[in-house]
């Protein structure tokens, strides 16, 4: 008997009842199996999820049934629901309820009623299994982003519930925090037996541990298979969603063509290697390098220019930047990637004045950031994309956001143009709130570029957004580019820098360690690099992206 | 070892008795104990920093002293007049003076509180009275500092567009906080907040360290109840100054007053001085222990 037996279910929202937003779902779990599924966003992938759980199903005309163990979900009560089915949502922060860690642990035990004793054990198994002992009596507000998440994670698990359902789990964490957390789904899955459902952005990490690939389009599902075999049905039909998967598949099915049913697809960077070895008997090719002709030039004139910058947050802090030293050339897509807390963000916020450092100089087109009066830093010259868009947002409508930023003649003309650009002409009238991640991410963007910026400032423009959305927000930032506009960002995303960026810097310790062009800078890396280039390096020099490798196999006869 | 690690309810009864004692009892001795007890004792908790608070709070004290005296004229024993010829009298200003000291030791006992009582033995506390509303005052404990991060972060990304100013962000605050108290209700309900019975976890146990220190606070106060049935700490000041007289047994009860009250800082002494003699025997016998 599956665990969960869905038939023939339908839905739609009550805004919109024509457009179905699951449409003739039919879907069977076992106990004990690790699903994937994805779709761009929009797709239906949480709208299918959230019926999986009574108290969290949305209001809607719905049709169908959903079995749970055999029997209707309906009449399972609201105790064995609440034990049983465990739900970890997008946001970490506005999931937690309580203000200790060790309270929140215990907060699913105190609605069952459990008493002291058993709360205290099951507590303490918690936090030991989930290594959470160290912060256990820390204030949930002192707790990172990922260790809020493995806090919900471990909370939810602690009323040991047979099924665990995560919606974009990872989209708010950092790279480093997102495969700690998603090792530890997988480690309850293979340890415990505990029903994984998971929707994800970030198919490299999970695609390889799932027994089945679910992948969604406009409410139904196109595809339900094993990962090695969804690649290769995505290709023949030509999907879009083929960008979503993982670098190794997309470079199998992109080299290999019509002979890649034949053989077995890889899932990892390991299965990768070892396939292109297979395709290389002799060692490295002929061609081995994709021709680079340019070596960095040196940068004349810079729209931003760093002249040893220092700053601390506090007197007795210790110091963030310590010396960064940084010439942004004007028109170009410059990247800054790094780890966590070096020091990335600060940089672009010294940059527009935000934080001031105690010492160096920030030049902003060749003029002392200081000499600039008022408000003359951010009139048509400067303006930052925050890490979280949502925090742009201070009005009731999005049309009102744009409305708020541009005055006086021409500026509806402006206001259309732009929000084509960004392609939000149908969310005008929605409140910013409402909007989905990648949709208020390009509604702050419109409304940042209605300061007419000159630079342009990006704080990890690419966190949360599908594969999807990146294709068309690197669209944007060439557009933008193509007007003549220098844009800075920083990022954790090593594959959208290695395929966008014109040149790369490496953060560390409170400074810039290095600056190359994508190519020279991926290539000589080998931990902190695309999974494309790792794959490939035995054999290639310098490819780093997928285009790269799958082309260099073609040049070379394969 | 150290107060605040004993059980909240500990906490809470010795507080509420100590903070109850000093402003009840207007008697010279007893409140002489209780402001030296809490002097000592927030110094002891609060360092440096809690002694240039409590002696900054002297001139306040004389200060209204000497005002309370100036407006206030009961009492028999004239000191002088005036400007506006009036008696100033011992007696109020006297009065004046315990007043004062009064307040000034409650300030340093309720600086004492908030030391050892921590935000989640509050918490704990009403848990007693009902699970829903410790839950409810953790939420907002929770909340509270969420709601200013919000906001912190909300005015950083207006400064990087150009913008400022509190007004600005005030009303898509209430929308923030009306939005993100939606999720969390969510996932509350997810985790079958809405079943009935509800049990309050807390990490507290009563051992028996909280035991003997129940019955030792118990002694104390039954002491403390016969001095005041035996009108020991009674005194009057209008319009003369009339207490009863002092009596070896009064020392009894001046003893065991100033044994209650310091009593978690003599605990705290006494750990730190076992904890380094524990630590002095350990080294020897590290010493020993590489000489063989």
């Amino acid at each position: 008997m599956a665990q969960f037996e869905i038939k023939d279910l339908n839905f739609s929202y009550p805004t919109n009842e024509e457009k179905k937003a699951l449409d003739g779902i039919n879907l069977s779990i076992e106990q004990g199996q690790y699903i994937t599924v994805c779709g761009r966003s929009g797709s239906g992938k949480t709208t299918l999820l959230r019926h999986l759980k009574s108290v969290l199903t949305p209001h809607g005309k719905t049709s169908g049934e959903i079995l749970f163990n055999g029997r209707p979900l309906a009449e399972a009560d609201l105790r064995t629901q609440s034990s049983q089915i465990g739900f970890v949502m997008q946001n970490p922060d506005s999931q937690i309820v309580t203000d200790k860690v060790w309270h929140e642990l215990a907060f699913g035990l105190e609605s069952l009623g459990e008493d002291q004793k058993t709360i205290r054990t099951r507590v303490a198994e918690m936090a030991s299994y989930f290594g959470i002992q160290g912060w256990f009596h820390r204030d949930v507000k002192d707790l990172s982003g990922g260790q809020k998440q493995l806090l919900n994670l471990a909370s939810i698990m602690a009323m040991q519930p047979s099924v665990l359902i995560l919606d974009e789990p990872t989209s708010q964490l950092d790279p480093i925090a997102a495969a700690d957390f998603l090792n530890t789904v997988r480690k309850i899955n293979l340890e415990l037996g505990t029903t994984i459902i998971i929707t994800e952005h970030r198919l490299e990490d999970i695609f390889h541990a799932s027994d089945r690939v679910v992948i969604m389009d406009k409410g139904r599902i196109v595809a339900d298979d094993a990962p090695k075999k969804v690649g290769a049905l995505l290709k023949r039909e030509d999907s879009p969603m083929f960008a979503a998967m993982p670098s190794p598949v997309q470079i199998y099915y992109g080299a290999c063509g019509d002979e890649a049913a034949a053989g077995e697809c890889p899932l990892t960077v390991r299965e990768g290697r070892s396939w292109l070895s297979r395709e290389f008997p002799d060692g490295k090719p002929e061609i081995c390098e994709i021709h680079e002709a340019e070596e960095l030039s040196e940068v004349t004139d810079p729209a931003i220019y760093l002249k040893e910058i220092w700053f601390r947050y506090e007197k007795d802090a210790p110091d963030v930047l310590k010396g960064v030293s940084l010439a942004v050339p004007a028109g170009e897509l410059s990247a800054i990637v790094g780890g966590n807390g070096t020091g990335k963000s600060t940089t672009l916020k010294s940059i527009c004045n935000i934080c001031r450092p105690y010492r160096g100089q920030v030049y902003i087109n060749g003029q002392k950031i200081d000499k600039y009066k008022g408000k003359e830093l951010f009139r048509n010259n400067l303006a930052m994309l925050p890490q979280d868009p949502q925090n742009l947002f201070v009005k009731k409508k999005v049309r009102e956001e744009l409305e708020e930023m541009v005055k006086g003649e021409g500026a509806s003309d402006k206001i259309r143009e732009i929000a084509a650009l960004c392609e939000i002409e149908e969310l005008m009238d929605s409140h910013p709130y409402d909007l989905s991640g990648g949709e208020q991410q390009r509604a702050a963007l419109a409304k940042v570029l209605l300061t007419d910026p000159k630079v342009l400032l990006l704080d990890e423009p690419t966190k949360g957004m599908d594969n999807f959305f990146k294709l068309k927000f690197a669209k944007i930032l060439a557009d933008l580019k193509a007007r003549g506009i220098t844009i800075l960002m920083v990022s954790h995303d090593v594959e959208f820098c290695a395929r966008y960026a014109d040149r790369v810097s490496m953060f560390f310790d409170g400074g810039i360690i290095t600056t190359n062009t994508p190519r020279r800078f991926f290539s000589q890396n080998s931990f902190y690099t695309t999974a494309a280039n790792r794959m490939s390096r035995h054999l290639f020099d310098n490819a780093i992206t997928n285009e790269d490798v799958i082309s260099l196999c073609k040049e070379n006869g394969k | 070892m150290k107060f605040d690690s004993y059980h909240p309810v500990i906490n809470f009864i010795y507080f509420t008795a100590a903070i109850a004692f000093t402003i009840a009892f207007h008697h010279p001795v007893f409140l002489a104990i209780s402001y030296a007890a809490a002097f000592a004792y927030s110094v002891k908790l609060g360092g440096v920093k809690a002694l240039i608070f409590n002696l900054c709070l002297v001139p306040f004290m004389v200060i209204y002293a000497l005002w309370y005296s100036y407006y206030n004229h009961f009492g028999v024993t004239v000191l002088g007049q005036n400007f506006a010829g009036n008696d100033m009298t011992l007696e109020s200003l006297v009065f004046g003076v315990v007043i004062s000291v009064t307040a000034a030791a409650v300030i340093m006992w309720m600086s004492c509180v908030f030391r050892v009582i921590s935000s989640d033995k509050v918490v704990y506390l009403f848990g007693r009275i009902s699970p829903k509303l410790s839950l409810f005052l953790s939420i907002l404990l929770r909340s509270v500092p969420r709601i200013k991060e919000t906001a912190r972060r909300v005015s950083i990304a207006q400064r990087g567009i150009g913008r400022k100013g509190p007004l600005r962000i005030l009303s898509i605050m209430m929308t923030w906080t009306l939005e993100s108290f939606a999720s969390s209700s969510e996932s509350m309900k997810s985790r079958g907040y809405s079943l009935r019975g509800r049990t309050a976890f807390s990490i507290y146990r009563f051992d028996n360290r909280d035991r003997s220190f129940v019955v030792m606070i118990f002694l104390c106060l039954t002491l403390i109840l016969m001095a005041i049935m035996f009108d020991q700490t009674n005194i009057h000041y209008d319009p003369e100054i009339i207490m009863n007289r002092v009596t070896p047994v009064s020392y009894i009860f001046y003893a065991a007053y100033a044994a209650l009250l310091l009593l978690p800082m003599g605990l705290q002494i006494a750990g730190e001085l076992r904890f380094k003699s524990n630590l002095g025997k350990g080294e020897q016998w590290t010493e020993t222990f590489e000489a063989e």
